[in-house]
């Protein structure tokens, strides 16, 4: 009897340790997805620490125009390759975060930005969910209250 | 009143799948274009066929034209080479080239083998040109009209359908 709690406790553990191990393989994955890329920094030599930063956070939040589901940082394509350098000549420049992606959007749309702004052509996307949640909760309220 | 809340899910749920099909049937590889009636951007890059040649846009003098953009690594380029010997040869329109990322002696050798259809061809090994024009693969075609602004962008071969679709129109402004 006490044998067998034993083995239930340690199956137990096993299960538990290796949804941990699980879990914690999902998550890497995910990040590599994120496309964290680092570089060695010699392809990109910069002066200052302030626009080395500058130049791995834009490439991290610019998108590649012809993968579409990936950043520049995590694309290895000519286009993208190309585009760091032109991103890498711009921060050299001194021009601003603003000034870059201003440069880019000028040349490849709002579709090489994650972040799209709030315009007519995209207020579905910002004010749909708040909207949607708004329906739901007052669905929950009428049910509650037996109205439908 | 309860048999229409009853079926509302139901219509809710259909009209969505009506929605994000649309979206399926939709050629996602056409970005928008952002350059869509301005003006053809500066540059100043080596000419194709002789290197001493430096072009600018003040080069792009007969107009309208279209800037097709286009490499010997690229297959589909060569897919609609015979279309557009064939629009040099039967439309008033200039065709320039934009040789994008490509070897020199490849390209040359191609036009010589199967003709060529560009007033001429500027050399943008870097792809900076192609830059400044939102490019993002090859093929690629703009037309500039009259008054030198970009009115439309195809990515993608060009063939009759398309040109009838999408650029004939400003042909005849």
């Amino acid at each position: 009897m006490k044998e067998c709690g034993k083995k239930n406790f340690l199956n137990i553990l096993m299960n538990k340790l290796i949804l941990f191990l699980l879990f914690i393989i999902c998550s890497l994955q995910v990040s590599v997805e994120e496309g964290q890329v680092n570089f060695d920094n010699e392809a990109y030599p910069f002066k200052s620490e302030i626009k080395e930063s500058l130049f791995y956070s834009l490439l991290n939040e610019l998108r590649c125009p012809k993968c579409q589901s990936s950043n520049l940082a995590g694309s290895n394509s000519p286009i993208s390759n190309d585009l760091k350098r032109e991103v890498y000549e711009l921060v050299a420049e001194g021009k601003s975060s603003k000034q870059i992606k201003e440069h880019l959007v000028d040349r490849y749309g709002n579709f090489i930005i994650y972040n799209p702004p709030i315009e007519p052509a995209t207020y579905a996307l910002w004010f749909g969910p708040f909207i949607l949640i708004l329906l739901s909760v007052l669905v929950i309220i009428l049910v509650r209250k037996r109205i439908i | 009143m309860k048999k229409i809340i009853d079926a509302l899910p139901l219509v809710v749920f259909a009209s969505l799948i009506i929605v994000l099909f649309s979206f399926l049937s939709d050629e996602d590889d056409q970005l928008e274009t952002a350059l869509i009636d301005s003006s053809f951007p500066d540059f100043n890059l080596g000419s194709l066929s002789d290197e001493s040649r430096l072009l600018t846009k003040q080069d792009i003098i007969k107009l309208p034209a279209l800037i097709n953009v286009w490499a010997t690594w690229c297959i589909a380029c060569r897919v609609e080479h015979p279309f557009l010997m064939k629009l040099k040869e039967e439309s008033r329109l200039t065709i320039y080239g934009l040789n994008y990322k490509d070897n020199k002696l490849k390209a040359l050798d191609l036009l010589e083998r199967d003709g060529n259809p560009f007033e001429f061809s500027i050399y943008d090994f870097e792809g900076r040109l192609a830059i400044d024009l939102g490019v993002y693969g090859a093929p690629e075609t703009f037309f500039i009209d009259k008054n030198g602004l970009i009115r439309e962008r195809h990515v993608g071969v060009i063939d009759e359908r398309v040109w009838e679709e999408k650029f004939s129109k400003y042909l005849n402004e």
